[in-house]
């Protein structure tokens, strides 16, 4: 499933570069996930407010 | 302008800064047109102002009148953010001439030495040739001095008077703004490394810091001229900060495609600068959104007056809201994905793009800066349009969108002959120039060049006359 | 008070513009170190080990340079192949080689290149792209440019025309004369061809593979 680097150096990022968008989705996603987080803690001081 | 509506020296230090602007943006066109007679003309002035000289003076001023504009923009709104007078106005005022000496010299320079010898005293004294930032490095130093100053300035004050939303992304945007121009301070063999830190400067300012700025500015036109709701504008700056700099720093990649940096940048480059547009486009919204919701409020109310205090700032503003989401958003759109650009960098298609970007992100909200500085320092409640304002913001618009379409049309012809077709070549490249679509689109760009500076003629007579016209209501 | 929507709410943008601001600043940054390491420049070592980098040592002035498609790759990239003389010499040291590229480098940053040319695609679009100047055919040996300079050599050509660039126009458009003395003369071709061994993805693309094939010629 892994494909071998297209890069001529391995790192962490070429790594991830698998494919067409994998190492851009996953970036993607490790900073919109927190944002899920700071969703409830926000939602949480609102509601204790009221 | 010399004039005493002002009672804040902090405002009358921002009418000095946008003073000096305004003839460096004078001297941004001049420099234009004379690169653009060259591309017709090859002939004119050849080896007394190159090209190279032409072309400098020109992106340099552009930098620096908005730089300008911008320090402008702050020392003007800090007062009305914060409440009190800007904290070490009178270094502030000290480092303003400091400013424009440094500039002079470096201008003179440039024109009458040009170039120097192959070693360090060139890049200490003369230019560091480096695109955007040739400045030689004891203006670099000096710059970084003033810019220091600037932000210490900003922070003090921030801290001191009331730090609203907007102040606070301001202070946060501008101590970035000033760091960031010390990556481009060094000198290295490695045009790869060169090339790497040379965007941070470049593509941070104006991808990512500079957007920010505007968008606060933007916050702070629309409760000044049209009474938008703080709370709401500022909920709206802080969406825009997290669009802009959540695309706009890693969008750097973009830029990393070709100098020698590894393939894992195109990935990154792509969808992160693909998704620099968003912002723009909700600034778009938001500015229209906020206007109508306004306007509406008055209506209901039965009052049939425009909500809108400040009508040449306010069309600067509406312009700007369109021009980023046109000029930065559809035209940086254009060729930001790799296998696109493969073929587009460092072709005519970037020059579109830049023409049209910094139009339409900065020098339209600049130029509304001003229009409220004039506002404030005339004393004026209500100010309308004149003639001269009416000619001045058509004349500009269709000046640079004019150019923008002949250059696009130029950066097509060079993509299909000198790159797809001639593989890039010293031979490819001068077939694509002297093909007949690039001669003619190159004529038109020089004609709406004109057309521009005709128009920015307009905007110097209605800045010296319309805080005097009796149309306005006082 | 009617209930509020977090996505009214001004903290939760704030912290999510810190959050999103402050990650990427740090996905940078960590990103710039693994570039950093890759984009250094190899040494005369490497070269004869034949380890790849992605940007050559200065001595790579001895070799020859081509530009080939790697299928791997899916693009061209940079060929170093066996010795080849530069300014009749195939054995420039490691200091000498660096002392060249020092003199070109700065020499490109004193005479504003950049201001009329492309340099690895950013610069000004008045003059042709020098990222593969080197390997333009109109420079080689049967090249219309060399031709014209009346010299033997690639290098020697390219120094000629740096010197007295408007002796030898090509277009209308011309290069001024820039001061460009023998020694800088010298400096500035080894600088365009360490340029052209620089890996730079593919860009730009087909160079000088096809020719002619404009208006049917």
């Amino acid at each position: 499933m892994f494909e071998p680097m297209t890069d001529i150096v391995p790192s962490f990022f070429a790594w991830l570069n698998q494919g067409p968008l994998t190492l851009t989705i996953f970036l993607h996603t490790v900073i919109i996930l927190p944002m899920f987080w700071i969703y409830k803690q926000e939602k949480n001081r609102l509601e204790n407010e009221k | 302008m010399a004039n005493n509506h002002l009672t804040s020296e902090s405002k009358q230090l921002a009418t000095w800064y946008f003073s000096f602007a305004a003839i460096i943006f004078g001297a941004q066109l001049l420099f234009g047109l004379v690169a653009a007679i060259q591309y017709v003309m090859p002939g004119f002035l050849f080896e007394i102002i190159d090209f190279s000289i032409a072309r400098i003076l020109h992106i340099n001023s552009l930098v620096v009148w908005m730089v300008f504009a911008m320090f402008g923009s702050v020392y003007w709104l800090l007062p009305d953010e914060t409440g009190i007078e800007t904290v070490g106005i009178k270094i502030g005022k000290l480092l303003y001439w400091v400013f424009v000496a440094a500039i002079v010299i470096v201008v003179l320079v440039y024109l009458f030495i040009q170039v120097g010898p192959a070693d360090e005293t060139t890049i200490w004294f003369i230019t560091e040739g480096r695109e955007y930032i040739e400045a030689p490095r004891w203006a670099d130093i000096g710059i970084v001095i003033v810019a220091l100053g600037f932000v210490a300035n900003l922070f003090l004050t921030g801290m001191k008077g009331k730090q609203t939303g907007i102040v606070t992304v301001l202070m946060a945007d501008m101590i970035a703004f000033a760091g960031l121009y010390l990556a481009g301070m060094f000198f290295t063999d490695n045009i790869t490394v060169d090339q790497y830190w040379w965007w941070w400067v470049i593509h941070l300012w104006v991808e990512a810091t500079w957007e920010v700025f505007v968008g606060a500015i933007a916050a702070y036109g629309l409760i000044k001229m049209i009474g938008a709701r703080r709370q709401v504008v500022e909920m709206w700056l802080w969406i825009e900060v997290a669009m802009l700099f959540g695309s706009g720093i890693l969008g750097m990649g973009h830029h990393y495609f070709w100098i020698g940096t590894p393939e894992y940048w195109w990935e990154i480059g792509a969808l992160f600068s693909a998704l620099e547009p968003l912002p723009l486009v909700a600034m778009f919204i938001h500015v229209l959104y906020d206007w109508g919701k306004q306007q509406g409020e008055q209506n209901a109310l039965g009052e049939k007056v425009s909500v809108i205090n400040n009508k040449p700032a306010f069309t600067w503003f509406v312009l700007q809201a369109f021009g980023n989401f046109l000029g930065a958003g559809v035209w940086g759109f254009f060729h930001t994905l790799p296998q696109v650009n493969l073929y587009t960098h460092g072709t005519q298609f970037t020059s579109a793009h830049g023409h049209l970007a910094f139009f339409g992100a900065y020098a339209t909200i600049l130029i509304g800066m001003m229009y409220m500085a004039i506002q404030g320092t005339n004393g004026i409640k209500v100010m309308k349009h004149t003639k001269a304002s009416i000619w001045a913001v058509s004349l500009i618009t269709i000046g640079v969108m004019g150019m923008t379409v002949a250059l696009t049309i130029a950066g097509y012809v060079q993509v299909l002959v000198s790159r797809a077709q001639m593989g890039a070549t010293w031979a490819g490249y001068f077939d694509g120039q002297s093909g007949m679509w690039f001669a003619q689109a190159m004529d038109w760009r020089l004609l709406m060049g004109a057309v521009t500076f005709a128009g920015f003629l307009f905007l110097i007579k209605d800045f010296l006359s319309t805080g005097k016209d009796a149309a306005h209501q006082r | 008070m009617a209930n509020k929507s977090v996505w009214s709410d001004n903290r939760f943008w704030q912290r999510t513009a810190a959050w999103v601001t402050g990650f990427a600043a740090v996905l940078l940054i960590w990103l710039t170190f693994d570039t950093s390491a890759q984009i250094s420049m190899g040494t005369d070592a490497d070269l004869k080990d034949g380890v790849t980098k992605r940007v050559p040592g200065p001595t790579v002035i001895n070799y020859k340079i081509t530009y080939e498609m790697s299928t791997k790759r899916g693009h061209e990239v940079p060929v170093i192949g066996e010795k080849e003389k530069f300014f009749g010499r195939d054995d420039w040291s490691e200091e000498e080689a660096a002392e060249l590229l020092h003199l070109g480098k700065l020499g490109s940053q004193a005479k504003n290149c950049m201001d009329c040319h492309t340099l690895l695609g950013n610069g000004a679009y008045y003059a042709p792209d020098l990222t593969k100047a080197w390997l333009d055919p109109a420079w080689g040996p049967e090249g219309s440019l060399q031709a014209m300079t009346g010299k033997n050599t690639k290098e020697e050509a390219m120094a000629e025309f740096l010197q007295h660039p408007s002796q030898y126009p090509t277009h209308e458009r011309m290069m001024p004369n820039l001061g460009i003395t023998e020694k800088e003369a010298i400096g500035l071709v080894a600088f365009l061809k360490h340029m052209s061994s620089i890996d730079t993805n593919g860009f730009p693309r087909n160079f000088g593979k096809m020719q002619g094939a404009v208006h049917g010629k």
